[in-house]
Parts: C-alpha cells; structure tokens; sequence
C-alpha cells in the first residue's frame, strides 16, 4: 500500500469518527488535497519579488506587481477548466465569484467595494500548464507597513487553529534578515516532524540587484547563495539557497516578438553611442531622440527587463549568441537562474509530492486528535497515525534528513554530505541518491549503491559510532536495500 | 585651509580680546580667548551614516570623498565603524583589542595601530578578522579633502541588519552622540517596517537627519518610491529631507570629470546640505560662543576702569565704592575654592549621580534576568535557544542604551543645576560685573541655563551633554565589545536527538528527555548569567570615566571663571583705592586716560556684538573638486 493509500485510509477513518465535529470540514479539506497537485506557497518580505517569480514560474503575467506594495490577499493560483476568481470572506460565509479584468496581463479582481482586510484569501483558477504540478499560493509581505497585512502571512504559514494551507515552501529574500529567518522558523513550528528543512527552499530573489546590475551580477549572486546555504541557522530551515532574477525570468517566459524587435533595434545602434545612456535607468530613457526607439518605448522596455536585463538582451545581440526572439528568450531565462530553480522543484518537491501531502494529511488528522484528545475514537486515530509514521520508510528519511541538516547528528563532514545525499537531499532518483551520472546502468547503480551499503553496515557497527549516527546510518542502510532489490529487479 | 576663511571676523575679533587681555595684565582672559579661536572652524561635527547593510553606505561614502576607502562588496558587508576625518596627509588607523581568553582584559589595552592603506577593507569588513588574537574594533581615517576640511567627521557603520538586532541598538546610540545622521535606503522598495521604527526612534535621538536613497540609477522607479516614503515619514511627522543620489554616476563623473553627470547623481545637493546646514550649523553655534566670550572678556577689562571712573568722578562716595567692591570681592572669593556652594553641589551630585546610575543599570539587568529565567523556565532551550541568543544580546544592549541615556538626561541637569548656584553667587557683584549666562559649560555643548529639571526627558536636550564628552564611536565601542562578548555556547548538540526519537520510538526517550531538560534549563541561566556579569562589568567601568570626565569639565569651567572674577574684583577694587587717594590735578587727566580706555573696550565689544551669529555656507564643492 502506497503511503498516499495509507493517508487516506486513515483520513476516511477520521471522517466517521469525527462525523459530528465541527471541524470536519478540514479533513474533507485534507482529502481533497491528498488528490490535488502539491501547494506551493510563495513567501518572503515586502518587495521580495513573490508575485513576479510566481508569474516566471506559471509562464504568465498573473499576478499584479508594481513599485508600492501590492499583493494584500494570500491568492491561490490554480490550474482548472474555466477562468474563474472566487473570494472567500474572513467571517467564513460562502466564497462569492469576484469579476476581473486583465490589465496588461495581469489579473486585477474587483473586490466589489470589499475591504482587503475582509477577505481572507482569493482563489484564482486558470487553465495552465505552469500550474498542472503545482498549485502556488501567492503570500503578503511580511514586515508590511500596512498594520494587518504584515502578519497576514504568519497567519498563513502558521494558522493557530488549523494546519498549515501549504505542502512546501518557496522563501524569497534578499539578505539574511531575522525576520526571513522568523517566518521561516514559523512554518516549520509543527509537531511531526519538528524542525524540517525538507519542504522550503530559499531563493535569493532580485539576484540582479546584488551586483547592481553588472553583467557578472548572476555569478555574485551564485556565490553569495552558496555562502548562505552553508550557514548554519539557514541549513536548519531550508534545503538550498538558490540565486533567481526574477524580473528578467518574467519577461523572458513572456518576451515578445515586438521586445526582442526593439532590442534588436538598439543593438544595431553603435555601442559606443549608446554607453552613455546605459549609465542609468533615467539616462535611458531620456536618451537623445536620434537614439533607436521613443522614449516611451525605451521606459516600457525598460520596465520589462530592468537595467541588467537591457544590458545583458544587447551584450548577447551584438556578440551573436541569440538571433531569434525564442533564443533569446531562452538564453535569458537560462542566465536568470529560472530553470536551475525548476529543476529544485521538480526533484525536491514534485518527485516527493506523495510524502509531502500524506504529511500534511497525517498532521491534519493528528492536530484534530490532540485537540480534543478525549474524543471517542481519537486515540485509536493518533495510534494508526504513529504506526504509518514509523512504519514508512520516506517519513524516516525526512525527518532524519531534517535532523542531519540541523546539526544534531555529529560525524566526518565528507560522511555527513554523503548520508545528506542517501537520503534524498538532492533528489530521490537512485543516481542522486548515490551522486553518480544520470546515464549510468542499472548495474554499475547497483554496485555503486551495495559499495556504499557496505560503508554503512561497517560504520553503523563500529562500537565507537555515537547512537544518534548509528540510528541515522540504519536509515540509510535501510534506503540503500530497497535501491538494490528495485535495481535488481528486471524492468517490467 | 583653502579659500577665503568664512570665520575670519571671528578670528580678528578674538585676537583684538587676545591683545586687549594681554596688554590689561590679564593672561587668564587672554588664554581663554585663544582656546576659543582653535576651535574656530573647526568644530568635529560627527556625521554617522546608518541603514541596513547591502544599502550603499560604503560606495556612499567612497564616492564622497572620492577615494576607495570604504570596502564595497556585493557580498561582504562593513563589520566594525569606520571614521573618516581630515588630516593633511593620507593615513589609516586601526583602532584593536586584543581578545579576551576568559580573564578580564585591562583597559589600557586598547591600540590604534597604524595600518597600511590599502589594508583598510581587510580590517573594516566582517572577513577581516586576520589575526584571531586581536578583535578590530575600528577603523580610523585622515584624509585631505575639502569637503572634510571644516570639520566634517564621517562615520560609516556597519548595517543596521534587521529589526531591532543588537546592531540597529548600536547604531541607535552613535545617532544619539552624532551631530547628524544619514539614513541610507536604497530605491529598491518604499521603507519596510524594520526602517521605519528605526526612522521613528532615530527622530527622537538626533537633532538631524538626512534620509538619503540610493542607486537611483538602477531602479527606473525611483520618484514613486521616494514619494510613497516621504508620505510614511510625513504620517510620522518627521520633516527629514530625503534625498536622492546614485553612487555609480558620481564615481563616473569623477572619472570623466562631467560636470553634468555630477549632477545627475544627486551628489552636489547632498554636499550643499553637508556643508551649508549641518557644518555651517555647528561653526555657527562656535561663533555665537566666541561672541559671548568676548563680550564677556570686555566687561571683566572693562570692570576695573568703570570702578576706577566712578572713584574718580565722586571722591565723596569713594569709600562707599570701596566698601561695596570689598564684598564683592569677598563673595568672588567665595566661589572659588572646594567651599563653594556650585563645587559642593557637582561634588555630591557626581557622587549621587554615580550611585543612582549604578543602581538603575542592575536594575535593569535584573530585571532581564528575570525575564530570561522566566522564559527558560517555560521552555526547551534547545528548541529556543536559538532565539534567545539574540533575544538576550539585543535586550541587553537595549538596555545599556537606555542607561546611558539616563546618565546623559541627569548629567545634563547636574550642570544646569551647577550653572544656576555659580549664576546665583555671582550676580551680587559689582553693576559692571554682570556674571554672563554660563552658556558654554561643557566643551562644545550649548546648555540652557533654564532646563527644566523635571521635564528633561531622554531627548535632545539631554544629549547634548554626551555629544560633547564622547567620541562618535563611542557607543560602538561599547556595544561592539558587548557583541565579543559572547552569550557561553550550550552544550545543546551532545545532548539532544529528538528529531531521531521519531525513529526510535517516542516513549523510550521520556525520562531521559526530563533529565536532559533541568540540565539545559540549568545551562541555559547560567550561561545568560555570565554575559549579563560580562557586560554589567564594561558598562559599570565606562560610565563612571563619563561621570569623571564629565565633573572634571565642569570643575574646570567653573573654577576658571570664579578665578576670572576673582582678580576682575580684585583689579576694580584696587584700581578705585588708588583713585580715592589721588590728587585733584591728577584727577582731570586721568579720568580722560580712563575714559579712552573704556573707550577702546567699548569698541572691542561693539565689535563682538556686531558679529554675525549665522554665517552662509561655502559654495557647494563640485565634481572633482574636492581632491
């Protein structure tokens, strides 16, 4: 039986034993998660670039964003038949269809004289294939200005009365901050797993912005994304820090054929004409009249694909890398850090997808147990709910992963990387499990996977071994076993 | 100095007082009036430049002064307050402590070494720590510019990194010692939360405040972000000017030397404002002292001729004069000496001020400790110890903050309170004599004599006195030797693998997981102990030094003046014996010898009181002109 299987048993389980409550709803609701895709929420401060990355990521301006603050509802973004926006009020009366319009491209809602504060969340469903994976719910800054809205997102992540909306969790930030790291801290404040960096992962958004703007900024950036996820309090949060350029990623899904024209145009003009104007941004567009393009043109341009993004499109034009809109989309797309960022999701995220919601269905359950532990029937639930924890082996090697990544396990730094890795921290494919090349045979993986089995077996009886090592090595070994017999079976 | 002097008529004037001090017999009054004109033009005006880090603070301040002084990295941020000051040649200072290995470290332990320049990002970046058994705690910079060359003191800070950290606390108490402050954002995004309480606090501590925004080159946008931050510093009440500049286009435009682009980058406005409201202010507030002092000086010359005229003039009601200096004479006396009513008052006031501000800073640790345990009382410290931490090292130094603030407020009415008895005692001399408001009481400090002792709350009143008595780094010496001090690590990893209990079986871990916990529990406090001993330890030792600098100050003003008004009475006294006991043909021509002197006085003290108290600034500095 699947692990997915196992949730729902026991979800189908809770729902006649908690027939009567009052908050049956929020199994049903569980149930209904087990069989959608995995919830992606986008969080971060104000400005972090939350609704642009999520446009970069869906392939779509649909999120509004502009210069103030903007995004002032948690906003659910998912992938249905029809076009349609629904509004669900605070009070929790009956969601109501909201009208909207696409202004230039992204979907503005017309809250029908609704005050923000009054809605608790939008519900955004559009036929995409962005969205098929993943559902990605767009979150309000935090450290908002707007008293209310600041804490929204908390609320969101870590709601006092219910399990959180969210499977995993994308963190945009521009620095460490201690107020990234709170949030952080927040979501992962949950009983079954404790600290667990497996379901977040930091992303250095605005990663054009660290070098303001110069064309190496994309490399600085990297490196600084390195550095953090080598810290140690960030290690204990997320997975990996990975570097985005957000705006350019936007623009680059969604580059038209009129851009990459009047990019060219300006690519055409003399470099040494045009150095001056590529100063600044006001520079820019105030350029001499006899330079390519309005003015008006040049500020739209501009405000597609920012400064780094003009200087990069031209430098790529004039040296001849790309010759066509959909090579330089692409180009651009690869520099801004977007795909590296797609792959993350898939191995991280969506290859894991199944843990990931029995999880958060399991912890739906277990949350409405303890809170009313004498409830008929509600310890028998916490007993089942225990025996599917233990018993399933990926729960074991999240949360031993969780705990290796925390610092709790001491051992050889070279040992450490290599466990992080069995256990599926860059992926839960053999090959990256064991960190050999995607194309090797089912053989050679076999023999890569009982070579390291051994190391483990020796290491777990070594009687010098600590206990919490030992433990954690049995995970592994475990791990290991079920790679050799999958290898050994013969393919169907 | 370059150009033409702007303090010029001050410096004539008080070298006349100078000369009239000397020629009249009185080396004191000349003395006095010599310290005054070294301070002329050049009044140490600390500009502290505070934002949270990766802001530009650096590239700022690089492109100010036009020299790579300051490390700009887009990963490595400033670590430890880098003075800037003027100096005739290029030289660079590390201001180094050697690190503690467990024992108290003496005092005097403290070096500023001299360092290579181009070691200067080494030491100031938080990657500088080369040497591990030395912590640099500064770095100090004299540098031949222009723009420096008034007085001009520039102090870049590390980042203020985040809401309320130990760092924004820092930063918060170099604001309340600076003479301005720049707060530098950039045009990224509108002001988030974490900057606008710091802008709200920032606006109760410093006199002035500059919001600059930076890297307007890069943000197409940034007129919108501008005007959406003055709205919330407007619904704050706070009529800080923001102003805008790009760093990247000022060091262009130097490269080209185009004057155009110069102006683009925002540059020349912001030294307008350096240089003709924050400089200009502070030299302004130097001319207006000189002024009084001379005017001062005059009527003390002038004392001994007036009561000799009046001798002279009235033979009959000579020994009345008599009589009526001799008291004067006498009460002068009165204020000198350790009898005196005002060096009774600053006696025992320094003592009760160093006992109330002991007890109010072990109060305050008390009551952090209090808090601490409560708070490791209800929880695991293995799962909030990560908080605590800095919980700890940010209340603490909250509180050390609010302490010192606490010391200025009382140390600033302790000197009004000596200025009100010295100004009681002395007004009873003769008419001539008036004794002048002490305005000038602590060095460079402009104390009302009419503050209200119950109203001075922490604000800026009180901290004019510290302004005066530390130096700009004074508050990062102390918080950044409170952040070496480090909260004692817990021995949390050896301890503890809750997170394999899952793995194990939860039941089999409970008593060992009790037993575990008292032990933390334990740690925990005493680990919170030990640092709060630590800082306690420091901040006792500093502000006594600040109560004894601040009483030597005052000791030394005062005695100064009663000494002054000692021989004025003594001179008056004399001088109108002698001319009771002079004959009648004498008498005309003597009377118009005297008159001309008081005459030449006179003049000198028109002269005083003619002089301008504001002074326009120089014209703005343009590109490449500062070199």
């Amino acid at each position: 039986m699947t692990l997915v299987e196992q949730a729902r048993e026991i979800l189908v389980e809770a729902q006649s034993v908690f027939a009567t409550h009052p908050d049956r709803a929020s199994l049903d609701g569980a149930l209904e998660r087990l069989d959608g895709p995995l919830r992606v929420a986008i969080a971060g401060k104000v400005k972090a670039g939350k609704s642009t990355l999520l446009n970069a990521l869906v392939g779509e301006r649909l999120a509004p964003t502009d210069t103030g603050e903007c995004t002032k509802i948690v906003t659910w973004y998912r992938d249905g038949h029809t076009y349609q926006v629904m509004m669900h009020p605070v009070d929790g009366s009956a969601p109501i269809q909201a009208r909207f319009h696409r202004d230039d491209g992204a979907i503005e809602v017309d809250l029908q004289g609704r005050d923000a504060m009054a809605i608790d969340r939008l519900d955004v469903t559009w036929p995409s294939s962005g969205l098929r994976k993943l559902t990605l719910i767009d979150t309000p800054g935090v450290d908002s200005l707007t008293d209310g809205i600041a804490n929204r997102a908390f609320e969101f992540l870590d709601p006092e009365d219910r399990g959180t909306a969210a499977d995993a969790v994308l963190y945009l930030m521009k620095h460490i901050h201690s107020s990234d790291l709170r949030l952080l801290e927040a979501f992962h404040d949950d009983s079954v797993a404790e600290p667990n960096p497996v379901n977040a992962v930091a992303v250095l958004s605005r990663a054009d912005e660290i070098g303001a703007g110069r064309l190496d900024s994309m490399a600085s950036a990297r490196r600084i994304a390195k550095r953090y996820g080598q810290d140690g309090r960030m290690k204990r949060l997320v997975q990996v820090v990975v570097p985005v350029a957000g705006l350019l990623a936007e623009t680059a899904e969604t580059l038209t054929e009129w851009e990459f024209k009047a990019l060219s145009q300006l690519a055409n003009a003399p470099a040494k004409e045009l150095e001056p104007y590529l100063l600044s941004a006001d520079r820019f567009v105030d350029a001499r009249p006899e330079t390519p393009l309005t003015s008006l043109e040049r500020e739209q341009l501009l405000g597609r694909l920012g400064l780094f993004g003009i200087r990069l499109s031209l430098a790529l034009l004039r040296r001849n890398v790309v010759e066509s809109s959909v090579e330089l989309a692409d180009e651009l797309v690869s520099r801004s850090g977007l795909v590296e960022l797609q792959t993350l999701l898939t191995t991280l995220f969506v290859d894991r997808a199944d843990v990931l919601k029995a999880r958060s269905a399991l912890l739906a359950v277990e949350r409405l147990c303890t809170d009313t532990p004498e409830h008929p029937g509600a310890r028998e639930l916490l007993l089942s709910i225990e025996r599917v924890m233990a018993g399933a082996h990926p729960f074991n090697e999240l949360s031993t992963l969780a705990a290796v990544r925390s610092g709790w396990i001491k051992a050889k730094d070279e040992d450490l990387q290599s466990l992080e890795r069995i256990l599926g921290s860059s992926g839960t494919a053999p090959w990256q499990r064991l960190d050999v090349d995607e194309a090797t045979p089912p053989d050679a993986i076999r023999t890569a996977a009982i070579e390291e089995l051994g190391r483990w077996q020796r290491l777990a009886e070594n009687p010098f071994t600590t206990h919490d090592l030992v433990t954690a090595a049995r995970v592994a070994i475990r791990t290991l076993e079920a790679m050799i017999t999958d290898a050994a079976a013969p393919a169907p | 100095m370059t150009g033409t002097d702007p303090h010029a008529d001050v410096r004539s004037t008080l070298n006349l007082a100078v000369q009239a001090a000397t020629a009249y017999g009185r080396p004191d009054l000349a003395e006095r009036a010599d310290r005054l004109m070294a301070q002329i033009g050049d009044p140490n005006v600390q500009v502290v430049v505070v934002g949270e880090f990766k802001q530009g603070k650096s590239s700022l301040i690089n492109a100010l002064v036009n020299a790579k002084i300051c490390p700009v990295d887009d990963d490595i941020a400033t670590a430890v307050p880098t003075v800037l000051r003027h100096g005739e040649e290029k030289r660079a200072y590390a201001v180094i402590h050697p690190v503690s290995d467990g024992g108290p470290v003496p005092d005097d332990a403290e070096e500023r070494r001299p360092i290579p320049f181009d070691h200067v990002p080494a030491y100031a970046t938080e990657m500088g720590q080369i040497d591990p058994s030395i912590v640099v705690k500064g770095v100090e910079i004299d540098l031949p510019r222009k723009l420096l060359a008034q007085g001009l003191v520039l102090v870049d800070t590390p980042g203020v990194g985040g809401l309320g950290s130990a760092h924004a606390t820092a930063a918060l108490g170099a604001l309340s010692v600076a003479d301005a402050a720049l707060f530098v954002s950039d045009a990224s995004q509108e002001y988030t939360r974490a900057e606008m309480d710091f802008l709200s606090q920032a606006q109760d501590l410093c006199p002035s405040v500059i919001c600059l925004m930076t890297k307007t080159d890069f943000y197409p946008d940034w007129r919108r972000v501008r005007d959406i931050n003055r709205g919330h510093l407007d619904r704050l009440g706070f009529d800080a000017p923001i102003v805008t500049v790009s760093s990247m286009l000022r060091a262009e435009a130097v490269r080209r030397n185009d004057r155009e682009l110069n102006q683009e980058s925002g540059f020349p406005e912001l030294v307008r404002m350096l240089t003709n409201d924050i400089v200009a202010g502070a030299n302004n507030r130097e001319r207006a002292r000189s002024r009084e002092a001379v005017i001062d000086i005059c009527d003390q010359l002038s004392s001994q001729f007036d009561a000799e005229l009046s001798a002279l003039n009235d033979p009959e009601k000579a020994n009345e004069l008599v009589e009526e200096l001799e008291g004067a004479k006498a009460r002068a006396d009165r204020l000198r000496g350790q009898v005196a009513k005002w060096s009774t008052t600053l006696s025992d006031g320094v003592g009760d001020l160093t006992s109330d501000i002991d007890f109010d800073f072990r109060q305050r640790m008390r009551r952090i400790t209090q808090e601490g345990d409560a708070a490791i009382e209800n929880s695991d410290p293995l799962d909030t110890w990560a908080e605590f931490e800095p919980w700890l090292v940010n209340r603490v130094s909250h509180e050390v903050v609010s302490n010192y603030a606490y010391l200025t407020e009382r140390s600033s009415s302790l000197s009004s309170e000596v200025a009100g008895h010295f100004e009681v005692d002395g007004q009873s001399l003769v008419v001539s004599l008036d004794v002048h408001n002490p305005t000038d009481v602590l060095e460079g400090v402009h104390v009302e004599p009419s503050v209200d002792l119950s109203e001075s709350t922490v604000g800026k009143k009180g901290m004019t006195v510290l302004r005066g008595s530390y130096s700009g780094m004074f508050m990062f010496t102390i918080l950044g030797g409170m952040a070496a001090t480090v909260v004692p690590p817990l021995g949390l990893i050896a301890t503890a693998a809750p997170a394999i209990g899952l793995v194990m079986g939860r039941g089999a871990l409970k008593d060992e997981k009790a037993r575990q916990l008292t032990k933390r529990r334990g740690e925990a406090k005493n680990s919170m102990r030990r640092y709060c001993d630590e800082v306690s330890f420091q901040v006792n030792k500093d502000s006594r030094d600040t109560l004894r600098r601040v009483q030597r100050q005052l000791r030394d003003y005062y005695s100064n003046r009663a000494e002054e008004l000692h021989k004025s009475t003594t001179e008056a006294l004399k001088a109108a014996t002698q001319a009771a006991k002079v004959g009648q043909s004498e008498r005309g021509s003597r009377i118009r010898d005297i008159e001309a002197e008081i005459g030449r006085i006179k003049q000198l003290r028109d002269t005083a009181v003619a002089l301008q108290a504001k002074i326009e600034g120089p014209a703005p500095a343009h590109a490449g002109g500062s070199a």
